[in-house]
């Protein structure tokens, strides 16, 4: 779970123009904007076409890489693993 | 190594490395696997970073990031390997010049790659697009984008600033991007103009 909303630094007066809003976009969609930064963005992104194709297209994007991730260990992986703890000692 | 399986606050360490580090064993071998895009070379890096992490279960703080705590000794763990096989890591950590590139990038990617980027069947492709982009890049992308790691996470497990995992996964998504839009235009599903199927 993505915790951080770090170097969310601005100016909460600032106008988000389209510029302004696809330097963020990233920034947005990975949750680490302020709230209050967060709504500024997306409210010019809702009112603009152009940055609302851009940010449906980068939204897809990274929903498409997470859907893709490899599956986990191999049970052989597993095994080797759980051996080499037993003969460090760990019980569990 | 972790000679008493109890802790001073009672709990059996033990039982709580079963319950909070192997749980994240399929996680931990992803991210192994991103590193070294090897699949030997990632067991062997899972299986040290899980001694490390036995042998030095001591110092980790139950209530704190498992999965972060691991990421940064996997991460250790294939430095060391590497450098081991005297094979030296270059780290570009200039974003501006990779910016203003993939910028010029954009339109022609999202043309090409925005008819075929919900495909259920995309999945190998992007794998293989992932493993292709340079480390510096890929590292970030795949904590941030498949193990779901804030930008103070990944920087913590990389060892870098929030700015630079900024910048490096800007870069690395850029890079991802035109590296499906290639594959989307050999593979047949769109024309270099960008359209799909012959129709958009």
């Amino acid at each position: 779970m993505k915790e951080s909303m770090s170097q969310d630094t601005h100016d909460p007066h600032d106008v988000v123009d389209c510029r302004s809003a696809m330097d963020r976009l990233f920034e947005m969609l990975d949750g680490e904007l302020t709230p209050e930064r967060e709504r500024q963005v997306r409210a010019h992104i809702v009112g603009c076409p152009g940055c609302f194709a851009h940010a449906d297209f980068e939204e897809r994007f990274l929903k498409a890489v997470r859907a893709a991730r490899l599956s986990g260990a191999s049970a052989s992986l597993r095994e080797r693993v759980l051996s080499s703890l037993r003969a460090q000692g760990w019980t569990g | 190594m972790m000679t008493d399986s109890t802790t001073a606050q009672g709990h059996d360490a033990h039982a709580d490395f079963s319950e909070l580090a192997l749980t994240a064993l399929d996680d931990v071998y992803r991210f192994a696997r991103s590193l070294t895009r090897d699949e030997a070379d990632a067991e062997d890096v899972v299986q040290e970073t899980y001694l490390r992490a036995f042998r030095s279960w001591h110092t980790f703080q139950v209530g704190t990031d498992v999965r972060r705590w691991l990421f940064t000794i996997a991460r250790n763990v294939f430095l060391r390997s590497r450098e081991r096989g005297r094979r030296e890591v270059t780290l570009d950590d200039d974003g501006s010049e990779a910016v203003d590139a993939a910028q010029a990038a954009e339109a022609w990617v999202m043309r090409g790659l925005g008819p075929i980027i919900d495909r259920a069947d995309l999945g190998p492709a992007i794998n293989r697009a992932l493993e292709g982009i340079p480390s510096t890049y890929r590292d970030a992308v795949v904590l941030v984008d498949v193990e779901d790691q804030s930008y103070e996470g990944a920087a913590e497990v990389l060892g870098i600033p929030v700015g630079t995992v900024r910048s490096r996964l800007f870069r690395g998504r850029k890079l991802l991007q035109e590296r499906l839009a290639v594959y989307a235009q050999d593979a047949g599903f769109t024309t270099p103009a960008g359209t799909s199927g012959g129709s958009e």
